[in-house]
């Protein structure tokens, strides 16, 4: 059986799909209506990005490549051996540009599309945090008054400077991460460490 | 309908009810795992569903606990594990019992867990406790036992990964780190993240060598040949150094003993129960993409209950057996041939005939009417 392989059809899919081609490893053309993908012995599932922890946690896919923003917020039980090394990003809390920090009185209100990673951030710092969970278009909440502040994944900063945000804290830093299910390392491991090996190799040529 | 917001046939979230083929299937692999603990002279123990609370060693289950206050106002909860209650009472109820014990049990245990893969609030665990005797001796003894269970389930392709906690408890004995960073650490260690491991250091606390050992670990993972590979990465740290020693003696006394092929060795693998002080094992299988059981040594558990012995233990999952049986194809128990009928004979003769058929062992379904 081959390996299976999940991917988002997100922002990550040319990242994968430059390494693995620098890998000389198999890889979906461009991207048509199928979600699985069978191509020279590696099976690929096109998924959405929140989702691709899930395929990999349960053991549908054996590996995927997934934001670290998106395994923060997912927290799934699976191996994260590379580093992958592109789309890089930072979460962060963004406010209104000079709205001062006491606003919102003592509960912190937070739109975001992260509501774990946003709720434990305020609250490891000791402040009470109302999350409003969005599925996009978050720089809109503040200025609806939906909420004080968001957090959100930034990487040149100009969306939130177009809605008329400025960065105030960093959450984390994000990158590419390749995601292992435990027991295909463990009981496929020959391949595995194979897929491994060459996606590391090609990161660093 | 005192103010119920749910309808009477409704389930409520993480529990399970199984008929037809998937309960006879379960059936089955619990009577062939019981009779492999049988056969290595395990006798069974069947502890009670709940406890007082404090009975419970395990500081990582506890916010998984069912705890109720009992009638005379002590704090009580439903079993979370099974190795807590039987260290109990092997140190209580068989105290003037010598040791080795050999133990065993098969029942629910309950947790509270958020849904997510392969995890349900109650769970059916069959598992055993070495307590006490050689222990390189009882590690082996234990993994040969979960081997043969899952050979004779016919579970193909399955792997034991070997890991030992002393191998991170050994690195950073005496660094003084607070408990999230540790924990945080022992976590990206697990998830064989190195980046994070680096990410998760705090600057200046862990000297070099340690540093570079520990983002080493979620590499050491594979054949044999890894155990040379720890050797040499951790030949500075004798306590570390000693844990793979021991971890080697016990991966060559099983590929002595044949079972080569069926073992991993996983460095990264020091997450476990938290009360494990040594040896710490998984078992995967293709088709399944968690472990599908697992166990552990741990040598202070039962002075926690006035009888300090060392002990080690595994269990294997009921539900995750049969998920496993399932998606590896394995056919289910078939139901029984149909049973004879017994009817037309009037309700006291008729059962009479029934009564002497069943004395003859015959299955049958009774269909009389008064």
């Amino acid at each position: 059986m081959s390996l299976t392989i999940a991917l988002s059809k997100g922002k990550l899919l040319a990242g994968a799909e430059d390494l693995f081609r620098k890998a000389g490893m198999p890889f979906p053309a461009s991207e048509g209506r199928r979600l699985v993908v069978p191509v020279d012995g590696l099976r690929f599932l096109l998924v959405k990005d929140m989702d691709v922890p899930t395929y990999v946690e349960h053991g549908v896919a054996d590996c995927g490549i997934a934001g670290r923003d998106v395994l923060l917020e997912m927290e799934p039980d699976v191996y994260e051996p590379v580093d992958l090394g592109f789309g890089r990003c930072r979460l962060v809390v963004a406010r209104p540009r000079g709205a001062s920090a006491a606003t919102g009185a003592s509960t912190v209100r937070v739109a975001t599309k992260y509501p774990r990673v946003a709720s434990a951030h305020f609250l490891e710092r000791g402040r009470s945090v109302e999350v409003v969970r969005l599925a996009g278009s978050v720089e809109l909440a503040p200025g609806l008054g939906l909420a004080d502040c968001i957090v959100d994944v930034v990487e040149t900063g100009r969306t939130l400077e177009e809605n008329g945000l400025e960065v105030v804290e960093d959450v984390a830093v994000s990158s590419a991460r390749l995601i292992v299910n435990r027991a295909s390392y463990h009981a496929r491991r020959e391949e595995m460490s194979g897929l491994v090996r060459a996606l590391e190799k090609a990161r660093t040529a | 309908m005192n103010g119920a917001s749910h309808r009477l046939v409704q389930v409520p979230p993480g529990v399970q009810c199984f008929l037809g083929d998937e309960a006879r299937r379960r059936r089955s692999i619990e009577e062939r795992v019981v009779a492999v603990f049988e056969g290595w002279d395990y006798e069974e123990i069947i502890p009670p569903l709940f406890d007082y609370a404090d009975v419970f060693a395990s500081q990582a289950l506890l916010p998984k606990t069912y705890s109720f206050v009992g009638r005379d106002g002590s704090l009580l909860a439903l079993r979370p594990d099974f190795t807590s209650l039987l260290a109990k009472i092997a140190a209580g109820r068989l105290a003037g019992r010598p040791a080795p014990m050999r133990l065993y049990y098969s029942g629910e245990v309950l947790r509270y867990e958020p849904p997510r893969a392969g995890r349900q609030s109650e769970l059916y665990q069959m598992g055993l406790e070495h307590l006490g005797g050689d222990p390189r001796a009882a590690d082996a003894e234990v993994l040969a036992i979960a081997a043969e269970c899952l050979d004779v389930l016919g579970v193909s392709g399955f792997v034991l990964a070997l890991g030992h906690v002393g191998v991170f408890g050994g690195l950073l004995a005496g660094t003084p780190l607070e408990t999230a960073t540790l924990e945080r650490l022992r976590e990206r260690v697990e998830a064989k993240d190195p980046a994070g491991v680096r990410e998760a250091l705090p600057p200046g606390v862990v000297p070099a060598p340690v540093a570079d050992a520990l983002v080493r670990l979620t590499t050491l993972s594979g054949d044999a040949p890894v155990l040379a590979d720890a050797e040499r990465a951790l030949a500075f740290c004798p306590p570390a150094r000693a844990a793979v020693a021991e971890l080697r003696q016990v991966a060559e006394a099983l590929r002595a003993a044949g079972l080569g092929g069926r073992l991993a060795i996983d460095l990264g693998e020091v997450r476990g129960l938290d009360y494990y002080t040594g040896l710490v094992f998984r078992a995967y299988a293709p088709g399944l993409g968690f472990e599908v059981g697992g166990g552990g040594r741990y040598d202070t558990l039962l002075a926690r209950y006035g009888r300090p012995m060392p002990a080690v233990g595994f269990m294997l999952g009921l539900d995750r057996l049969a998920l496993l049986l399932d998606r590896q194809g394995a056919r289910p128990a078939s139901a029984a041939a149909p049973p004879e009928v017994v009817g037309g004979n009037g309700l006291g003769p008729g059962l009479q005939r029934a009564r002497e058929m069943r004395a003859a062992g015959v299955r049958l379904r009774f269909e009389e009417r008064s």
